[in-house]
């Protein structure tokens, strides 16, 4: 076994063999007590190529770094091999330290003795298997070549998908460091469902004036362009270099108010206001045209739906008095702008005496209990924002119309962010009567009794009344819809983009990588993700945009160069290589020249190469390999595994 | 069943409270109530809120265990003032009883 490593090292390494350096951690016990890291140590100096092998009680503190470090830089060890946690832990902290002391930060190997040896086994097996997991990672390392990350040039720009509160924040903020945007929007209009709303909760500031600001701040700015009733089509490229297909088209008329400003459109004023709809930023485009749009990043900013109920969920479609939280807020807001000359509260032209909220419509939902969706999912998330804006509701018709009553049904009020809880201590104050009902127990909407004042009646089995089932005749049902992901099931498919269970798109890591998509340069921006207030999407559409910033502000992008290549000499241009690959455009076949004839070869595009191996597998030559992955990397790793020496 | 009537609250402020709906039901009133008595006085302060007068007058006798120690009172997170709640409970029930002749 030994002599043939060293033939194969021969082989490969023309020049001087390689010196490899092996560096176990204690992990403070976590390891040690299990691994018997002196033992590891002294069997790994018997194995051929490795140069050095020491032990630290932390590896990755700051003496355990230097230890490395003395050693790469005083030449002692020119190939790197720590044995400690898992790689996700500090595999780029131990390639850092390679830099910092003047090396490359490819020639390093990460073998894992924590999570898959010494959480996992004890005693004498587990000191044998570690020693084989880094004598595995030795036998690689040796064999490791320094590699140059993928530098690709970055286009300083940026599509936003979506222009409701989180695409316009994002728009204005990257325009403000200088980037060029554009953004995309479906509908004709900016300001997405807030531009719908009339009051925001928990502030009470007014709904139209917060959309106005924002689209203010993205419109005033000169690197903004905006493209409404526009949907992007197509996708191509990679982080730096994307190329979007916007298509634009005449928006059907069901989509526009019934009266449009004539003069907005005609002469073209942008940023004219359209109550229930939003801000009009352009004519509208008579005829549908198509542009192509190179980019740097890509926003998702696409946002969300409010829940509609089923009909008869509530009663909601079969009576005219039962109706959703965002048509309440309509309700409210036609009545201020034809205020009666008594507070009356008139809903289909009836007066509204009493109103019954009821919370968790289309929410935390439960299987079992829960009717599921054609699709098999349910709504198991808080939407989070519906217990405020319900409660932000229940005081403005207490303090507007003081005569009608309001009874809250809720399962639990989560009221959690800052001048919220108020809101519900205000409820208390304004006289709201609360009952609590279980998911199981849910209210029942009915018609009320004969000679009942009031067409309907709520009965609710009230957790708060011990249990005792309660009725109350009421004049009108509001239910507290929640969020649910926005309808774009092209754009999923079309961009492959991750979502979760909750069917929202889903980031990386909710707390290291918050913003970002697996896909390197797709960042996502407010309820796309989950839901959120107005507030929280702003946030995070101004993170998006740092992070956007942050990718475009040097220029360039630099990308893991664990890609596949190809060796020229021995590909024969089969072809095979293309149909195995996974990402379209990673490979294509190119014109070569070979022994005076004209050939085809594969050639690589390391920024859309997936390093996943699929290529390497079928190649009949043997010409392709992933680079930081080849072969015979693995080949060696698995005769040290197998090795009978090491069996301790 | 009880029916919510949400005037009585309002009927309630001639016999002295104004404070019934200021209850979130959190029963730290009924864990200091040295009565230990089926749930008092939180009972009677959540049938004030619904409004559920038949309620009310079927268990006023309950009403009378009160000892006006103010215990409750002192422990209301909200300032709900229970124990004044129990004593218009009290006056209510008594003009209840004198309307239907009982006294």
């Amino acid at each position: 076994m030994s002599d043939k490593n060293q033939r194969e090292q021969d082989r490969s390494q023309p020049g001087a063999a390689p010196r490899v350096g092996v560096y176990i951690c204690h992990c403070g016990g976590n390891i040690s007590d299990h691994v018997d890291v002196e033992k590891v140590c002294s069997d790994l100096a018997q194995t051929p190529g490795v140069e050095i092998t020491r032990h630290n009680m932390f590896m990755c503190s700051d003496p355990g770094q230097e230890l490395i470090m003395e050693d790469v830089k005083s030449g002692k060890v020119d190939r790197v091999v720590v044995a400690s946690c898992a790689p996700s832990l500090h595999e780029t902290t131990f390639r850092n330290a390679l830099i910092r002391a003047g090396a490359n930060p490819y020639i390093y190997e990460h073998a894992n003795i924590r999570e898959q040896v010494s959480w996992v086994h004890h005693g004498a097996a587990a000191t044998a298997k570690a020693t084989r997991l880094v004598a595995a990672a030795a036998a690689k390392a040796a064999r490791l070549q320094p590699l140059e990350p993928i530098r690709v040039p970055a286009e300083p720009h940026a599509v936003i998908i979506g222009g409701g509160v989180a695409g316009l924040k994002a728009a204005a903020e990257l325009a403000g460091r200088g980037i060029a945007v554009t953004l995309v929007e479906k509908s004709p209009f900016l300001g997405g469902h807030t531009a719908q709303w009339d009051h925001l909760a928990p502030t009470g500031e007014a709904a139209r004036e917060v959309v106005a600001e924002l689209a203010a701040a993205a419109l005033s700015n000169p690197l903004v362009s905006i493209i409404t009733s526009a949907e992007v089509t197509a996708l191509e490229g990679y982080v730096g270099q994307f190329t979007l297909t916007v298509t634009r088209r005449p928006p059907a008329a069901s989509d526009l108010p019934e009266q449009l400003p004539t003069a907005a459109v005609g002469a073209g004023a942008p940023g004219t206001f359209v109550p229930g709809h939003g801000i009009l930023p352009a004519p509208l485009p008579e005829e549908s045209e198509t542009r192509r749009i190179k980019t740097g990043v890509v926003i998702l900013a696409t946002g969300f739906r409010p829940y509609t109920p089923k009909r008869g969920e509530y009663g909601y479609g079969e009576w005219e008095q039962v109706v959703t939280l965002p048509e309440l807020i309509r309700i409210l807001a036609e009545q201020q702008q034809q205020p009666p000359p008594e507070p009356v509260l008139t809903v289909n032209g009836r007066a509204v005496r009493r109103i019954a909220l009821i919370h968790c419509v289309g929410s935390r939902q439960i299987p079992g209990i829960h009717e599921e969706r054609p699709d098999g999912t349910l709504n198991q998330y808080c939407s989070r924002t519906c217990c405020t804006a319900l409660l932000h509701a229940a005081n403005e018709i207490r303090q507007r119309f003081p005569a009608v009553h309001v009874i809250d049904c809720y399962r639990d009020i989560r009221t959690y962010g800052r001048g919220q809880e108020e809101l519900y201590t205000q409820a208390g104050r304004n006289r709201v009567l609360f009952l609590r009902f279980e998911a199981e127990d849910a209210p029942v909407v009915e018609t009320a009794p004969p000679g009942s004042e009031s067409p309907l009646q709520v009965r609710v089995k009230d957790t708060l009344t011990f249990g005792e089932e309660v009725q109350a005749p009421v004049d009108l049902v509001v239910l507290g819809v929640g969020m649910e992901p926005g309808p774009i099931p092209e754009l999923i498919e079309m961009m492959k983009l991750p979502i979760g269970e909750d069917r929202f798109l889903q980031e990386v890591h909710p707390k290291l990588r918050p913003v970002e998509l697996a896909k390197a340069g797709l960042l996502l921006a407010g309820t796309c993700q989950s839901p959120m207030d107005v507030g929280e999407a702003c946030s995070a559409a101004a993170s998006a945009a740092v992070k956007a910033a942050a990718i475009l502000g040097r220029g360039l992008v630099e990308l893991d160069p664990f890609v596949a290549q190809v060796d020229p000499n021995r590909c024969r241009g089969t072809g095979l290589c293309l149909e195995a690959c996974l990402n379209d455009g990673a490979l294509e076949l190119v014109s070569c020249e070979r022994a005076g004839e004209a050939g085809r070869r594969a050639q690589v595009n390391p920024a859309l190469c997936l390093g996943c191996g699929a290529c390497v597998a079928v190649c009949p030559e043997g010409a392709i390999q992933v680079n930081g992955w080849t072969l015979d990397q693995f080949e060696a790793m698995v005769d040290a595994i197998v090795a009978d020496q090491q069996a301790a | 069943m009880a029916t919510i009537s949400t005037q009585f609250v309002e009927e309630l402020e001639h016999y002295g409270v104004d404070t019934t709906m200021d209850c979130f039901n959190c029963g730290t009133c009924a864990a200091i109530c040295p009565l230990i008595y089926e749930h008092f006085p939180r009972r009677m302060i959540r049938y004030a809120q619904l409004g559920a007068r038949e309620r009310i007058l079927e268990q006023a006798n309950d009403l009378w265990h009160c000892l006006h120690c103010g215990l409750c009172t002192l422990t209301c997170p909200r300032q709900a003032d229970p124990g004044e709640l129990i004593l218009g409970l009290r006056r209510l029930v008594v003009a209840e009883w004198r309307r239907a002749d009982h006294v």
